[in-house]
């Protein structure tokens, strides 16, 4: 009879360890706390001077200025931002009731420490056309500037600003700032905790405490399917799902998804670090019109992005900066052969490809390999280009191949999106010897430089908003469609969320590149609105 | 035990050296994994003194040299990533991953053992047979796999157990209570503890029939023995042996199924920050991880060694001889 006890004692370890049964712990979240999946851990740290918040918002520290849901400036701490004649000087006044969570006044020495501290911390924050700050009076902060420069205005609107008094080497994992809520625990690869600052300089949140989940995908959305999760950020193939108790939110992006053309001539030309220039198929302008207008953006959004996302025709689409006189409308392969035969593009030999003098109309397009969307739009665009006589081959390769073999002399596919004409410039503007991601084309336009040389020197950020669209397009040329034609934008992407029905999330600002935290760029205008 | 200690400093320094020759042909470009899509904000002078400040403008020799003079002086550097020592990241990693490597070694040892002992006992019987099936099928089956099987049926279908993370969404983690932690923990170790229990059951069965056929296993039978009572008092001593050995040379194993689980579970362990590492180049952190695992193995080993001289007397006198 021993045995059998021994024997049974055995079994029920043994089963015990097959199947733990588990207690559910009982839930803790209250109603005045917000789970939400949408990523946002920097695993740096929170230290604005580092590049904290650049997108989106910094959450636990407050800017200068920001941008409202429709994208204009307005004044956040600073009340008065002034531009002088030279345009090397700008000047801004503060708020002057602004505390930090810990109950110390903000005050100009702080502004000019935090811009001090990002300038020379090798971080993601390029302050190198600043040549000073300083703190005038209190609540009076000055910064010189290098040469006139109106996009340093993008500073002001992402810098959050921090406590010079409580800034050190711990400051990244214990920030503390004027922002709408203040830190209270961050345990890495997992979660981060916050509540509200009651110190903070605008309306407090009406909700307390906010629990950012670090997980995965595929966990984040079991999360959510058990009602554990109130606000989640999915890719745009699961937003078609059903989650009882949660409604699909959608915010429109500048997200967006383009081919980068080579301009130049293949002339056995190299950079300095020993990359091939050029590319003899696409440096002709027909070539690179013909394939914007044969394209179907809105088929590329139907069926690539299952519906969530727009046809994109530029940089900026629906930004302030934006043209939209350079939108023409695309699936048209008539118009597209047209170009092709006015510029003397023929099928002589009857393979369905073009040629001129004796050169096949065939590119190659690359993209990263690990990026399906992206292998997903090249190839449905090549399947566009071929009833027009354009052949396109498409191969994924690593980004690093990109980068170092094949980005200057074929066809890319890119994904860029931000809230600054900035960009516009990188990508346009005639580049340096050794541009890499900076417009990786070659293109040069004398005129368009001179628009952002216009755009760059005007007295204010409004003023330079027409100079951005005309180089676009001013009606002769510009980097645009109508023009150029320097790029073919394919589509931009909607940024899709899963929302409780219970929440509010106000007016949801166009998003940048990410996907995920820019949602909290209003957090502190939602409201729950169930009992 | 000098010798030993000898032996594994310079399996280290080997390990340490190979992984920065294969780091160092990594396709992956630690500044633009830093800057994503942000790239575009910054000037390409700006990218060099990111590149400059992380050491990464110097030959790739230069920085071996650099790098194993600092570590020389015990500095392992600043993981690029995390921006903090980077013994600082791996501690508090450690720290996590160590409750679910030590929940999963201590179940795979106990549960591996046990059936193990259960079939050598009866070889041929159904019970045997049903253990032989059990063990076979985890051998062959992935870890993450089998992460994602228990996932969908304990977590998303039943609800029984959580579905992510150390701790319970909302609280902290140095707050979360003990029956917390381990709710949390259940799954993921469970998961971590498959790599074990297939080994450790099957040589163990086969260590028990040996010696259920040995000579003194007759001799305490014609004694009167029972079966328990051969197993507690004269098998379990030999059975262990090839336990132990399994049980201390799975720490490699199980070190690197602790990244399968961990990512898994979204468990905030050191696999995960392995992984990271990886992904975005982070060459200090990930030789780092590489040393600090090597050493644990290395210690393991040892570990082994030192219980075989305990537990298996012969050892003993072999080395008095």
């Amino acid at each position: 009879m021993k045995h059998t006890l021994y024997l049974r004692l055995v079994l029920i370890l043994a089963l015990l360890g097959l199947a733990l049964p588990v207690v559910d712990t009982p839930c803790l979240a209250a109603k005045d706390t917000l789970i939400l999946a949408v990523g946002g851990e920097s695993a740096d740290g929170y230290d604005p001077t580092r590049g904290w918040g650049a997108y989106g918002n910094p959450l636990f520290q407050s800017t200068l200025l920001r941008r409202d849901a429709d994208l204009s400036i307005v004044g956040d701490l600073a009340t008065s931002w002034k531009l002088s004649e030279d345009r090397l000087t700008w000047t801004l006044t503060l708020l002057q009731d602004v505390k930090f969570s810990d109950g110390k006044p903000l005050t100009a020495e702080d502004v000019v420490f935090t811009f001090e501290t990002a300038a020379t911390a090798a971080g993601q924050i390029d302050l190198s056309s600043m040549t000073g700050v300083s703190a005038k009076d209190a609540f009076t902060v000055v910064f010189t500037l290098a040469k006139p420069d109106i996009t340093f205005v993008d500073h002001f609107i992402t810098l959050g600003i921090v406590p010079k008094h409580l800034y050190g080497p711990d400051y990244a994992r214990r920030p503390v700032g004027s922002g709408p809520y203040k830190f209270i625990q961050w345990d890495e690869g997992q979660q981060l905790i916050v509540e509200a600052n009651e110190h903070y300089h605008g309306d407090v949140p009406a909700i307390k405490r906010l629990v950012f989940l670090f997980t995965e995908e595929d966990a984040s959305f079991a999360a959510a399917k058990a009602g554990k999760v109130d606000v989640i950020g999915v890719p745009s193939s699961l937003a078609r799902q059903n989650i009882s108790g949660m409604r699909v939110h959608v915010v429109k992006s500048v997200d967006n998804r383009g081919l980068m053309f080579p301009m130049g001539k293949n002339e056995g030309k190299v950079t300095p670090a020993g990359l091939p220039i050029g590319n003899d198929v696409t440096a002709d302008p027909a070539i690179r019109k013909a394939v914007n207008y044969a394209m179907d953006r809105q088929a590329l959004v139907d069926g690539i992005l299952e519906g969530f996302g727009s046809p994109a025709y530029g940089v900026a689409d629906n930004l302030p900066w934006d043209n939209a006189e350079i939108r023409i409308k695309d699936n048209d392969p008539e118009k597209a052969r047209a170009i092709l035969a006015e510029a003397g593009w023929k099928d002589a030999d009857e393979d369905g490809i073009v040629e001129k003098e004796g050169l096949r109309a065939e590119f190659t397009i690359v993209y990263n390999s690990k990026d399906s969307l992206r292998q997903g739009l090249a190839l449905a665009v090549a399947d566009m280009l071929r009833p027009v006589g354009i052949k396109a081959n498409v191969f994924g390769h690593s980004w690093d191949e990109i980068k170092t073999q094949l980005t200057h002399a074929n066809v890319v596919v890119y994904g860029f999106g931000d809230h600054s004409p900035q960009e516009m410039l990188k990508l346009y503007r005639t580049p340096g010897v050794e541009p890499m991601y900076w417009n990786a084309g070659f293109y040069s336009n004398p005129i368009v430089d001179s628009y952002f040389e216009q755009a760059m020197t005007a007295p204010e950020f409004e003023s330079s908003l027409s100079f951005w669209k005309k180089a676009q397009w001013d009606g002769a040329t510009g980097f645009g469609i109508p023009g150029d034609a320097a790029w073919a934008w394919m589509v931009n992407l909607d940024h899709t969320y899963f929302v409780s029905e219970c929440l509010d999330l106000g007016e949801s600002q166009m998003e940048p590149h990410g996907h995920g935290w820019p949602i909290t760029a209003n957090i502190h205008q939602w409201k729950w609105t169930c009992k | 035990m000098c010798l030993c200690l000898g032996r594994i400093a310079a399996i280290i320094a080997t390990v340490a050296v190979l992984s920065f020759v294969l780091v160092s042909y990594s396709p992956i470009d630690p500044v633009d994994a830093y800057m994503g899509t942000r790239i575009l904000t910054i000037s390409p002078e700006h990218r060099e003194q990111i590149a400059r400040s992380w050491g990464l403008d110097q030959p790739a020799p230069q920085r071996l040299a650099t790098w194993a003079s600092n570590l020389a002086r015990g500095d392992f550097g600043r993981s690029i990533i995390f921006n903090e020592p980077v013994m600082d990241v791996i501690a508090k990693r450690f720290a996590a991953s160590l409750w679910l490597m030590a929940a999963a070694w201590t179940m795979s040892g106990v549960i591996g053992f046990g059936l193990g002992v259960l079939a050598g006992m009866y070889p041929g019987s159904p019970l045997d047979r049903g253990i032989r099936v059990y063990a076979l099928t985890l051998a062959s089956t992935p870890t993450f796999w089998i992460g994602l099987l228990l996932l969908v049926v304990f977590a998303v279908g039943l609800g029984w157990a959580p579905i992510c993370c150390a701790a319970p969404p909302g609280v902290p983690m140095d707050e979360a209570n003990l029956l917390q932690r381990l709710h949390h923990l259940a799954l993921p170790a469970l998961t971590l503890s498959i790599i074990g229990v297939a080994q450790i059951a099957m040589h163990t069965r086969e260590k028990m029939i040996e010696i259920r056929h040995s000579e003194y296993a007759l001799f305490a039978r014609a004694m009167g023995e029972s079966d328990w009572g051969f197993v507690r008092h004269h098998a379990l001593r030999g059975v262990a042996l090839p336990a132990i050995t399994l049980q201390f040379a799975s720490l490699g194993e199980l070190f690197g199924g602790s990244i399968l689980a961990e990512q898994v579970f979204s468990y905030p362990g050191l696999g995960q920050a392995t992984v990271e590492a990886g992904l975005r180049g982070d060459v200090p952190l990930l030789l780092g991880i590489v040393i600090f695992s090597t050493a644990f193995v290395c210690v393991g080993n040892l570990a082994a060694d030192v219980l075989y001289w305990i537990v298996d007397p012969r050892m003993r006198i072999t080395e008095a001889l």
